[in-house]
């Protein structure tokens, strides 16, 4: 019975990755199209994109190292969506993750020993940016503040927080920029295969993937969360802890973000700035087009991190096409398997219940 | 002018100017959550808004013909969005956060081509002379103490938004319009009922939030700085997004919201070069802060006051509910 389940639940998987790479296909070839219109040759494109995002094994490596931070944050985003809490904020809990995984790797050293630093930094990184998302949750509970609301706020503390701090305790030596020192060698995320990106971050943040996919869909607590996401009412009817299990599920957002800015620094950028790149938003979307579903995010994570990848090696070709085209084709991807497939935060179909985020009552007219 | 006088002069001037593209955007994504369609992503049309202005302005040398084209970019993007959701009854946050990202990549990339494109015609990619706005000073009015500058000291737009203000609070308040909008958001079936059509209503709503967004945008580029840098909005459309939930909903509370965050923005602007200048010792201790813990002000100010206010509101309740809920 568990297995035909299981396989069942595979099929959907198979159903939806097969949609997705049809309708990213059509995306490409239309980009593609779009780009001949702009006066790019359309073949060359192509070929270069493809090239550098997949074309060698290095290449292949700097796509996963690209959509690592990008399955975090998105873990992050699902996760806390999946149970109703709209967490906005992984920007600022990634910021939080990798500005204490720098301290604890450039600064507050503790001891020198690698095998110990680095783990060290991560786990400093997650509760970092657990606690951050704490501060939401706490705020939302406590202080009817909404967590939409006080996240999208506290990502520019958090950027404010970081810059504040990277050009003051821990700016490197000899610069004006709000910029960290370089972490040493030793410390960095080992490289799995020589000479490439492939850095155990990535082997890291695919188990964590898989582990909250065995946490959601094969535990009390996975169950009981998304209970609350559904319906709080109910769920309180149930004597379920709803404020415990929304604080649980926000720490575990946070810490998924912030484990990513962890990894970041520490397996692949090096060095920290405050403005890293716009992960936490773009998890958002990740988290969406992978339906909420960690093995799904798996997907879109590394999707996203392909497109971006080869559209940085095409910009940095002769052809020169701007790589914000990454940025267009995903948001095209999103809105058409959005009417294809219907992407929803709104679950209310798989679980039957038209009215989940719907008033409870009908409204008189 | 004693100096006191002189700072709440220059604090509310600043405040609203900085607060005018945040009013204007705000009230259109009002009038469309109101209508029951949250969009996430008037990040990515304020952004469209800047690069129209800014290229039309600089290729016709008319800032007014930017300005309109920026409004038309808003629409073109609500276009998009109302498709997605309404018609095509796809998830709002979905949609927008894809709108934002759509508005992110083809401002970036439109930027790129144009910067490419006047100079291999040799032109500078700077606007023309004179083509973007300056403030227009209302002769008389403007010599109010204390906060003549602040409202008559302004750009045409902003004397724009405070006229659109009145008039939609006086719509959504006292019309049949009005309620009609904010029943689109509350009551749908009322309004199906009542003969009106909910996805058309809740389309034109987005419109005119889209447009609204667009001038925003304009705002930004051929107004308050006359340049564009990619993503030049900063997170601004989140904050717009923040701010109509800090009003609960209302457009006065917006307002105050929109007005508020500007002030503090302005008050911790000026505190930065100040406490430099100052002979007053406390002012002066300042200077060993980090100049990142006044530009956080707004933000902690605006957690800070909601934080103390506590009050929830529910807001419209058929956001990103499709209408009608059951397909057909």
């Amino acid at each position: 019975m568990m297995i035909r389940r299981l396989f069942q639940r595979m099929c959907n998987a198979a159903t939806a990755v097969t949609l997705a790479v049809l309708v990213c296909g059509a995306v490409l070839t239309l980009a593609i199209g779009a780009a001949a219109l702009l006066g790019y040759p359309p073949l060359r494109v192509a070929v270069l994109w493809l090239h550098g995002a997949a074309g060698s094994w290095y290449a292949l490596s700097s796509s996963c190292a690209d959509a690592c931070p990008l399955l975090l944050t998105g873990l992050a985003a699902g996760v806390a969506f999946r149970a109703g809490v709209l967490n906005i904020g992984a920007q600022g809990q990634f910021l939080m993750g990798a500005l204490v995984a720098v301290a604890l790797s450039t600064r507050m050293m503790i001891c020198h020993q690698p095998v110990l630093v680095i783990p060290l930094a991560l786990i400093g990184g997650a509760l970092a940016g657990g606690m951050w998302g704490l501060i939401a949750q706490y705020l939302e509970r406590y202080r009817s503040v909404p967590v939409v609301l006080s996240t999208i706020l506290l990502n520019f503390v958090a950027l404010y927080l970081a810059e504040a701090a990277l050009q003051g305790p821990l700016q490197a030596v000899g610069t004006a920029a709000a910029q960290s020192p370089e972490i040493a060698g030793k410390y960095w995320l080992p490289l799995f295969v020589a000479y490439t990106d492939f850095h155990i971050g990535i082997i890291l943040a695919l188990v964590l993937a898989v582990l909250l996919w065995v946490l959601q869909e094969r535990t009390v607590f996975g169950f009981e969360s998304q209970v609350v996401g559904l319906n709080p009412g109910t769920a309180k009817a149930m004597r379920m802890p709803v404020t415990w299990r929304q604080f649980q599920i926000m720490f575990i957002s946070g810490g998924c973000a912030g484990l990513g800015g962890a990894i970041q620094v520490l397996g692949q950028v090096h060095f920290m700035t405050a403005h890293m790149g716009n992960y936490g938003y773009a998890g958002i979307a990740v988290a969406l087009l992978g339906r909420l579903n960690p093995l799904g995010i798996i997907f879109s994570a590394g999707f996203f991190g392909f497109l971006d990848t080869g559209a940085f090696r095409v910009e940095e070709s002769s052809l020169a096409l701007p790589h914000d085209m990454a940025n267009v084709i995903k948001a095209v991807v999103i809105l058409v398997m959005l009417v294809l497939a219907g992407i929803s935060l709104r679950r209310s179909r798989r679980v039957g219940n038209p009215g989940s985020s719907a008033p409870t009552e009908t409204p008189s007219a | 002018m004693n100096t006191s006088q002189n700072i709440i002069t220059f604090l509310s001037r600043q405040a609203v100017t900085a607060a005018t593209p945040m009013i204007l955007a705000g009230v259109g994504e009002l009038v469309g959550e109101l209508s029951g369609v949250i969009n996430i992503g008037i990040e990515g049309a304020m952004l469209m808004g800047c690069i129209a202005a800014y290229t039309v302005t600089g290729v016709t040398g008319h800032g007014t013909v930017g300005l309109l084209a920026a409004g038309a970019t808003g629409m073109v993007m609500a276009v998009i969005f109302a498709a997605a959701t309404v018609w095509g009854r796809a998830d709002q946050i979905v949609a927008g956060t894809a709108m934002d990202l759509l508005g992110v990549g083809l401002s970036g990339m439109i930027w790129m081509m144009y910067q490419n494109w006047r100079e291999n015609l040799g032109f500078s990619t700077a606007l023309p002379h004179g083509s973007g706005f300056s403030p227009v000073v209302i002769p008389l009015l403007h010599e109010i103490p204390y906060l003549g500058p602040a409202l008559f000291e302004q750009y045409m737009l902003c004397y724009l938004t405070m006229c659109l203000c009145v008039v939609a609070w006086w719509t959504l308040n006292h019309t049949r319009l009005g309620l009609i909008i904010r029943a689109l958001g509350d009551a749908p079936e009322a309004c199906h009922a009542a003969g009106v059509r909910v996805r058309l209503g809740r389309s034109l709503c987005l419109l005119f939030a889209g447009a609204c967004a667009g001038a925003a945008g304009a705002y930004l580029s051929i107004m308050q700085t006359h340049a564009f840098a990619s993503d030049m909005t900063g997170g601004e459309g989140f904050v717009v997004l923040a701010l109509v939930i800090f009003g609960r909903w209302k457009l006065p509370g917006l307002v105050g919201g929109c007005l508020f965050f500007g002030l503090i923005n302005s008050l911790q602007q000026t505190l930065q070069t100040a406490r430099y200048t100052s002979q007053n010792t406390a002012l002066h201790a300042l200077t060993h802060v980090p100049f990142q813990f006044f530009q956080m002000l707004p933000y902690v100010a605006a957690i800070a006051a909601l934080a103390i206010m506590s009050r929830k509101s529910p807001g419209p309740r058929y956001i990103n509910i499709p209408w009608p809920s059951t397909k057909t």
